[in-house]
């Protein structure tokens, strides 16, 4: 019940999470879910497969492109890289959630009102 | 899943799907290698790894279908840019070229808007909808006689409907016309005069006030048209329940129909021969629509006097073929068990052919012609193009080295010959537009009724869909054959004759054939229409046709109650015309012949036995002196008198066809025969000359002519035969008519020319139309001819140099060039005389005295086309023969 939970919140922001993995610079898939692993420190347990649609919609949306490159050990790597209308969906998303958390948690901590 | 999807998936699929495969795998096998880092065993660390992953089909399948609709929108997306790159290309290219542009844009507004204005039309008459609920389940039932439709008597009528079990309602409809009196100007309005359940049949809504149903109806009440309503009450809101005086009786007004409700006046051979009623009155004894003849008598009894028209609507789920054949068996039933009924047929005609059967073939026709039009068009677009091309060649060829496919090529050529096309279309909108208020004028007032014909959306899908069809039809064939050269030839070619041109020359010559060929076919046709056409103007009616005025009149009130008052009123109005000055005859008739009402009868011979099939002629009640008047010799025996009234030995004349058909070489004077529904025996005191009837077309028929002195109606029609123009007499005839009674309406005033006229215009539209089509076709043929020939001499200039330098004399030359063009127009003529046939069996039945294939319109067509043919070459033939070897060859 509690993972459940947790997936379902991870479906909406993980597109944000993408763009935000992306803002340091192109990465590979394998890399973008290792980022999110180490960032979240696995407190999001997630089926790391569901990255991959989320981010070829991305790229369809143009927010990211790819380009195949050769990685360390020669082998052919898609690279995800982070295009200027994904830069400014970031900074959107970012926005949105800083004022979607804020509501939540002030909703969340809020005492009992007073009853006149 | 379409097949297009099908088949980009399949092309898509390896390589979408391989990139897919090799990015997840190499994401399992990373993890895989982190986890066997951090302890794990090769088996353990690639199950955690697949355990982490998740399904990893179901991931590939969801990612396939993301990047599969990605790149359909990307490929879209490109070719929106590029069309939007050829159309760019295509209208600076187009400028560039005025004079090519315009004689294209020009030649394709000429075809496209005849084929749009002649689908204006099509579309209001053949395919508009109709102001009906469900209005095709709506048919007419008519009798059979010789496989001829005819109205239906009420007894007949009646035993049909209680055996038909097809249909659902029904109402007989009975055509009337009326004097309306009162306020104003007394007028004679036509009407109806229909069963009670007319309305709810059709499932027509009034304008305003509720109209009689079926059951319930007010014997006086009556139903006007928006027109009617417009016209004589001005449109007054308080009409309902208002009392109007029609033939001399009090109605009220219960309701007004909208103008939607266009209702044509029911004719057994379909053709909205007349303007449609404009009142409609409920029935009388046995809810039986009254007749024209007489208001008050009980119709029900009466099988053989057919007047009714009848419409119904067919049960659902009850197919028209069904109910035809059921209608048919219970006609041929009836006529077992009752032999008044004359062994007849029965029969169901559909709403939309009995609104607009007789003029669908003209306009089949007309759209067939137009087509053609068209076609030529096209041909000769293409051939100019081609001819265009040909200077372009190195480009297109250097494009094709510079990496351009020759799919895009093609393209490109095809968007520039479709935004050619798009411009004709956009002129010949504007023509149509202009030529449709034209053609509505020319009309015949048969189709005009039915012609509110505009141009709506439907229209402007049409146009759009044949500017782009018509856009591939003549852009592909040069775009294919532009896009063929290589670099090579054409670079090598340096401005001399290379493969290339020889190759569009070919196809040039090609189109013109087939542009000759097509106008041939069209040419023919419009001279047998107009071949038909003159015959027609040509025929002998029999009566005098000059000078010849016509009006009708009825009677109402004191005057219409007896026969014996009628005809002492129609006497004293012809003693008072013939002392008109200026008039020189004057003759009187119930039906006048070509325009006119028209009678027919059954009739029996004195002495002969029953025959199986009854004997049926024309049958005509007309005043004595009309002969004198009309101009109809009698050619033995005589005239009727008035001495020939009620109490004399009833008599008739006939005419010579009757007579030869009855007593052939024989006198028929003095002979007796009699309706065959009627007992009194009636003796022949005369012949007379033939006359048709029905109008030029129609051959004379058998005719039986009974006196108005012994049976007269409340309505007649006059002829008056002036000494010069009717219409100068005209106004003392009217003071004349006045001056016995001030309350006469005199209605349908025109000259027997006019009617003729009349009879005659539907063959004129269509003739004039299908000649003026004709005379398009050949004036684009010979565009075209001049075009390719004049293009082909440039083409061939530095030959002709050469063979002239060589000794080739100048008459040579032009022969050579003429006997190309002649060449070309025998195979072109041979062709199209041999396709003629086909195309010209569907004006049968549309031609008098000619027949589709009459040898010399064929021949005379050929020859004409031949002549046109050489003539356009003729300019360039000379320019062949004036080329200066010395300044050509220098080059």
């Amino acid at each position: 019940m509690h993972d459940r939970t947790t997936v379902d919140l991870l479906q909406g922001t993980l597109a944000a999470l993408i763009l935000k993995s992306l803002s340091w610079g192109p990465l590979h898939g394998y890399g973008i879910a290792r980022w999110i692993e180490q960032i979240t420190e696995d407190e999001l347990l997630v089926e790391e497969g569901s990255l991959y649609p989320a981010l070829h919609r991305l790229q369809a949306r143009g927010l990211v492109t790819s380009e195949w490159t050769l990685s360390e050990t020669n082998r052919r790597v898609r690279c995800y890289t982070l295009t200027e209308h994904g830069r400014q969906q970031l900074r959107a998303e970012l926005s949105r959630w800083e004022r979607f958390s804020e509501v939540v948690t002030r909703a969340l901590q809020s005492r009992r009102p007073k009853t006149a | 899943m379409n097949e297009r999807a099908r088949r980009e998936r399949r092309i898509w699929r390896p390589e979408i799907g391989a990139d897919i495969d090799e990015e997840l795998a190499y994401h399992l096998e990373m993890r895989e290698r982190d986890y066997r880092e951090r302890g794990l065993s090769p088996a353990d660390a690639r199950d955690a790894a697949r355990r982490r992953f998740g399904d990893p089909s179901t991931i590939r399948s969801a990612v396939r279908t993301i990047d599969e609709r990605a790149a359909r929108e990307r490929r879209r997306a490109g070719m929106w840019t590029d069309f939007r790159q050829d159309i760019l290309y295509a209208c600076r290219g187009l400028r560039r070229t005025p004079g090519f542009t315009a004689i294209a844009v020009l030649t394709l507004a000429l075809g496209i808007g005849a084929n749009t204005a002649i689908f204006s039309v099509i579309n209001t008459v053949l395919l508009g909808s109709l102001p009906f609920p469900d209005a095709d389940r709506l048919v007419f039932i008519w009798n059979t006689s010789d496989g001829q439709p005819e109205p239906i008597g009420p007894g007949r009528l009646r035993d049909l409907q209680t055996q038909v079990t097809s249909f659902e309602s029904f109402a007989g409809i009975s055509h009337i016309s009326f004097t309306l009196t009162g306020r104003g100007e007394a007028e004679r309005i036509g009407g109806s005069s229909v069963s009670s359940g007319f309305f709810d049949t059709l499932g027509a809504r009034p304008l305003v006030g509720e109209p009689f149903h079926k059951g319930v109806a007010d014997p006086s009440a009556v139903v006007l048209s928006e027109r009617l309503w417009v016209r004589r009450f001005g449109a007054d809101p308080s009409i309902v329940g208002r009392t109007i005086t029609l033939n001399g009786r009090p109605r009220q007004v219960v309701a007004v129909m909208p103008r939607r409700f266009i209702w044509p006046a029911i004719t057994a051979q379909p053709s909205a021969a007349d303007t449609g009623p404009e009142l409609w009155v409920p029935g009388g004894p046995g809810d039986v629509p009254r007749p024209a003849t007489n208001e008050d008598e009980d119709m029900t009894g009466y099988r053989n006097t057919g007047y009714l028209r009848s419409v119904a609507r067919l049960k659902p789920g009850v197919t028209f073929a069904q109910a035809r054949a059921e209608v048919a068996s219970a006609g041929t039933r009836l006529s077992r068990s009752h032999p008044e009924d004359d062994g007849r047929g029965a029969t169901l005609v559909g709403i939309r052919n009995q609104f607009a059967g007789a003029v669908e073939r003209p306009l089949l026709v007309l759209a067939g012609a137009v087509a053609f039009v068209l076609a030529i068009a096209c041909a000769n677009v293409a051939s100019l193009l081609l001819g265009r091309g040909a200077a372009r060649r190195r480009d297109l060829a250097l494009r094709r080295a510079l990496g351009a496919s020759r799919a895009r090529i093609v393209r490109q050529l095809v968007t520039e010959s479709i935004v050619l096309s798009v411009a004709g279309a956009a002129a010949g909108l504007l023509l149509a537009w202009w030529g449709s208020a034209s053609l509505l004028s020319l009309t015949p007032p048969d189709m005009a009724g039915l012609t509110r014909s505009g141009i709506d959306a439907r229209v402007l899908l049409f146009t759009l869909g044949i500017a782009v069809a018509v856009g591939l039809a003549f852009g592909l064939v040069p775009a294919i054959e532009l896009s063929r050269d290589q670099l090579t030839d054409a670079l090598a070619e340096g401005g001399s004759r290379s493969s290339g041109s020889r190759r569009t020359s070919r196809t040039r010559d090609g189109l013109v054939t087939l542009e000759i060929a097509v106008a041939v076919v069209l040419l023919v046709g419009s001279t047998l229409l107009v071949r038909s056409f003159t015959a027609l103007t040509r025929v002998d009616t029999g009566i005098d046709t000059h000078n010849l005025l016509t009006f009708d009149i009825t009677v109402t009130g004191d005057r219409a109650e007896y026969q014996s008052r009628q005809v002492q009123f129609y006497d004293s109005l012809i003693q008072r015309l013939e002392a008109v000055p200026g008039v020189r005859a004057v003759g009187a008739a119930v039906t006048l012949p070509i325009g006119g009402d028209d009678f027919g009868t059954g009739y029996l011979v004195e002495g002969r036995p029953v025959p199986k099939t009854a004997l049926r002629a024309g049958y005509q009640i007309v005043m004595p002196g009309y002969f004198h008047a009309m101009g109809i010799p009698i050619r033995r025996g005589r005239d009727f008198r008035s001495s020939d009234d009620r109490k004399a030995p009833p008599i008739v004349l006939v005419n010579e066809t009757l007579a030869r058909a009855q007593w052939p070489g024989q006198d028929p004077v003095g002979r007796r025969v009699r309706f065959d529904d009627d007992g009194q025996w009636m003796t022949i005191v005369g012949v007379v000359g033939d006359i048709r009837h029905l109008g030029p077309s129609r051959p004379p028929r058998p005719e039986l002519y009974q006196s108005v002195t012994q049976r007269s109606f409340p309505f007649i029609a006059f002829v008056v035969r002036t000494e010069r123009d009717p219409y100068d007499v005209m106004p003392s005839i009217r003071r004349a008519v006045v001056s016995l009674d001030p309350d006469l309406p005199l209605s349908g005033v025109r000259t027997m020319d006019e009617h003729v006229a009349r009879a005659l215009s539907k063959p004129k539209f269509l003739s004039t139309l299908v000649a003026s089509f004709g005379g398009l076709a050949v004036s684009l043929a010979i565009v075209g001819i001049y075009g390719m020939m004049a293009w082909s001499v440039t083409e061939r200039r530095q030959e002709i140099a050469i063979r002239m330098a060589l000794g080739a004399s100048r008459e040579k030359m032009l022969t050579m060039v003429l006997g190309r063009a002649l060449f070309l127009a025998a195979i072109g003529i041979s062709l199209g005389l041999a396709i003629a046939p086909l195309a010209t069996r569907t004006l049968s039945g549309l031609l008098y005295g000619i027949t589709p294939t009459d040898p010399v319109a064929f021949a005379a067509t050929g020859v004409a086309l031949g002549a046109v043919a050489a003539l356009s070459a003729l300019v360039p033939a000379l320019r062949a023969a004036r080329v200066q070897p010395a300044a050509v060859v220098k080059y």
